[in-house]
Parts: C-alpha cells; structure tokens; sequence
C-alpha cells in the first residue's frame, strides 16, 4: 500500500513525477549508490510507478500453439505498459526508420514501373535501370537496418524528470522467443533491458543498467490462450524496476 | 466478420497499420521490379508470355504454355527459331517460327524476317497489315524454353476478371492482418 499512500500525503491525486520525487530527494542523492530504498511492495522505484494499470482493457486471445503470435501479444502488452503517460515516452525512431525505406523502396518501384509502362522500350532502359537499382540499394538498406541496428529490440523509451536539474532516463527493451527443449516443454519470453540515466542533456552519466528475464509463455497465457496481462504487466514491472534500481555503474 | 482484426488494428496504433500496408505494398513491389529487372536483363519488354491463341503453332505449343523469351540484341536470328512479334496497328502479339531471313544491311539490328506458323497453310504476309518483311524492332523475342499448361492461371484471370479481383482482394486482405 505504500505507493497509494505517497499518492495521498502529496496533497492531492497529483501524478506528475516531479512531485512524487520531491517527497524522496534521498534516493536521487544516492544515484550512484545500492538501493537506497526499501521498497517493500517492489513496484514504485524513483517516482515510477510500475503497478499494473487498473483501467478496463480489452481481452487479448491469441492461438496458444504459435510461439510469433504469443510474442507479438507480449511485445504490444509490453509497449501499451511502458508507454502509459506517466511512465515513458516511446521513442518511434526504429520504426520511422523502416517504413520511411521501405515507403521510398515502393514508391520507387511504383515511379519504374509507371515509367516503363508509358514509354516505349528502348527508350525506357537507361531510367528503369537507374529506379531498378535504386530500388535494390534501398532493400538492401533496409534489411541490413532492421538485422543489425534494430535488431530485437521491441520498444525505446525516454523520460525526463525535473530535480535540481533535468534527468534524462533512456530504456531499451529486446524479447525474443527461446525455443521449447526436451527438459523446458514450453517456449520461454526472453526479455533484456538496458537503461541510462543521465543528466544535463547526456553530459553526465548517472546511472546505467542491464538486465534480463524470462518466462515460459504459459504463466501468462492459459490454455484457451487468452493473455492475463495483470500478471504480465507485474512482471514487466519488476524487471524494469530492477534494472532501475540495480546495481549502476 | 473481422470485428477482432479491426480492434486489434485500432489498439495497435497508426504506425503499425502503416507497417501493414508497407508488408503488402512491398510485395507488389519487388514483383514488379523482379519483373522489370528480369525485362532489362533479357532485353525484351515481355520476358515471359502466355501463348493464348495456339493452334498455329501445334503441335509445338498450345493454348496456355508459358513461353520465356529473350532478343540478344546483336544476334541474328536464324531460319527455326520462334519469334514472338507484335505488328504496329495490332495489339496482339503472335509467335510464329521463322521462315526468311534477309539482310539487306550486314548488320543483325536491320534484319528483315518472314514468318509462319507451324500449323498454318501460309506465311504470314496477311498478318503484317501492308508490310512486306518483319523488322527487328517488332520482334518482342525468340522463345528459349516454355512449360505446359501454368499459363491457364493468366488466361483463367483474363476470361474472369472477378476470379483477379477476388485474388488480389484476398491476397491483401491477410497481408493486412497477418504479422510476420
């Protein structure tokens, strides 16, 4: 119950993080330090308040034997939690990325093929090579983009807070599926973080964080494959909480 | 019907439905440029054509074998080969063997052809609209190989335009809704 009560003794249902820092500025002093905090209840760490959204939402079902669909309704319950307003700010960067090359790979391709279709042959090759090849270099772009700059990673995140001076805090969460083994029957949800949190505009580093969990898909899943996401979002909440508080460098 | 899907679409966000649209529009697009790639390294503007009316031609080819083709563009063509030709003022093109060649100019650009189908009792003089010889430009290409009977699908798609239209609707209709 301590989360609520700190809600309260503000004076008001005021949810900004600033005010809620102010009643700790203990924990900001010890940035660099352990964890300065006994957080009996594990879900509120530096303001951030981590416990599962109480609001309606609607029911998730997906097909339980499809390890892709099991961990798509887990990579959107994990955006639709991290990217509540008072928790971060996503970051659509990755995704911008990727449909700005592959829009442009379309309309290229579209802009050729028009071309090649109104005029005559001949007189056509030298521009549909160049669409041609311009296409490739954009495909090409943007498969080697999404392999190795994106990656994994399921969602960015920022936050900036105000005290004393402006924090900025950085996550960046990856999952992926690990396959079922003869001795672990039900494939697991990998999740890994990894979190900044720096001042004066990325200037000074204080604080960084990784770590990573996972979970065989049937703790969040029943047989009928609707999702409790309750469940899920609480653990979302304690691995981010843990990465927040951890051990920082 | 697809009251989930939608709902799903909804929740999901405008970005994802423009990834959606990206997923199916990018496969459209590199057929297209699979097609126009595969045009300008063959060097015809029609690699691969349905022969639609046979009969002129049986018993080599007949009515919707697929034919590949490709117009080296400084290679004489020889007296057996298949040519694949459109004359200007008709839309349809015809492949009929080779029967004449004659170069007035040693040069394979400026060869002149006649024609004939196979199956047929005569050249092809009454198909040129007024032209006494086949010029290269109206060669679209000579055939290089063909496979039997895959070809019904485009013709099936010409004769029914609603079977297309059903197609392309269903083909976007779960690229919009799957996720890879």
């Amino acid at each position: 119950m301590a989360p609520k009560n700190r809600k309260t003794a503000n004076g008001g249902a005021s949810p900004s993080p600033s005010t809620l820092e102010e009643k700790s500025p203990a924990k900001f002093a010890q940035v660099d330090g352990g964890d300065g905090v006994a957080s009996d209840s594990g879900t509120t760490h530096s303001g951030l308040d981590l416990t599962p959204s109480t609001s309606a939402r609607d029911e998730v079902k997906v097909n339980n034997s499809s390890a892709t669909d099991m961990k798509h309704a887990c990579d959107d319950a994990l955006k639709r939690f991290l990217a509540r307003p008072d928790l971060f700010k996503q970051i659509h960067t990755h995704t911008d990325v990727r449909l700005a090359l592959g829009w442009a790979s379309v309309l290229v391709s579209l802009g050729t093929g028009l071309y090649g279709y109104k005029v005559e042959f001949e007189k056509s090759k030298p521009v549909v090579w160049a669409g041609l090849i311009l296409y490739i270099i954009l495909t090409v772009a943007q498969a080697l983009y999404a392999y190795f700059i994106e990656g994994d990673i399921v969602f960015v995140g920022k936050r900036k807070t105000f005290d004393k001076r402006i924090v900025t805090e950085r996550i960046t969460v990856s999952s992926k599926t690990i396959p079922s083994t003869p001795s672990a029957p039900c494939p697991s949800y990998a999740l890994s973080l990894s979190y900044v949190r720096s001042a004066s505009g990325g200037k000074t580093l204080l604080g960084k964080g990784r770590s990573g969990a996972e979970r065989p898909y049937n703790s969040f899943f029943d047989p009928q494959g609707v999702m409790d996401q309750e469940a899920f979002e609480r653990w979302v909440g304690s691995v981010v909480g843990r990465v927040i508080e951890g051990p920082s460098e | 019907m697809f009251g989930d899907e939608l709902k799903a679409l909804r929740r999901l966000g405008f970005r994802h439905v423009l990834l959606q649209i990206l997923n199916f529009a990018s496969v459209l697009a590199s057929g297209l440029m699979i097609w126009k790639g595969l045009g300008l390294i063959t060097n015809t503007e029609s690699p691969i054509v349905v022969c639609y009316h046979s009969g002129s031609m049986e018993p080599a080819f007949y009515r919707g074998d697929l034919l590949f083709l490709t117009n080296p563009p400084n290679q004489r063509y020889e007296i057996g080969d298949i040519t694949v030709y459109k004359v200007p003022g008709a839309d349809i093109p015809i492949v009929h063997r080779v029967l004449e060649t004659r170069d007035l100019v040693p040069l394979a650009q400026e060869q002149l052809l006649l024609t004939k189908g196979d199956n047929n009792h005569i050249d092809d003089i009454e198909l040129y609209q007024g032209l006494e010889w086949l010029e290269r430009k109206h060669i679209i290409g000579k055939v290089r190989g063909f496979l039997p009977y895959v070809g019904y699908v485009t013709i099936a798609m010409n004769d029914f335009p609603q079977f297309k239209y059903a197609l392309l609707g269903g083909l976007g209709l779960l690229a919009l809704i799957q996720r890879e």
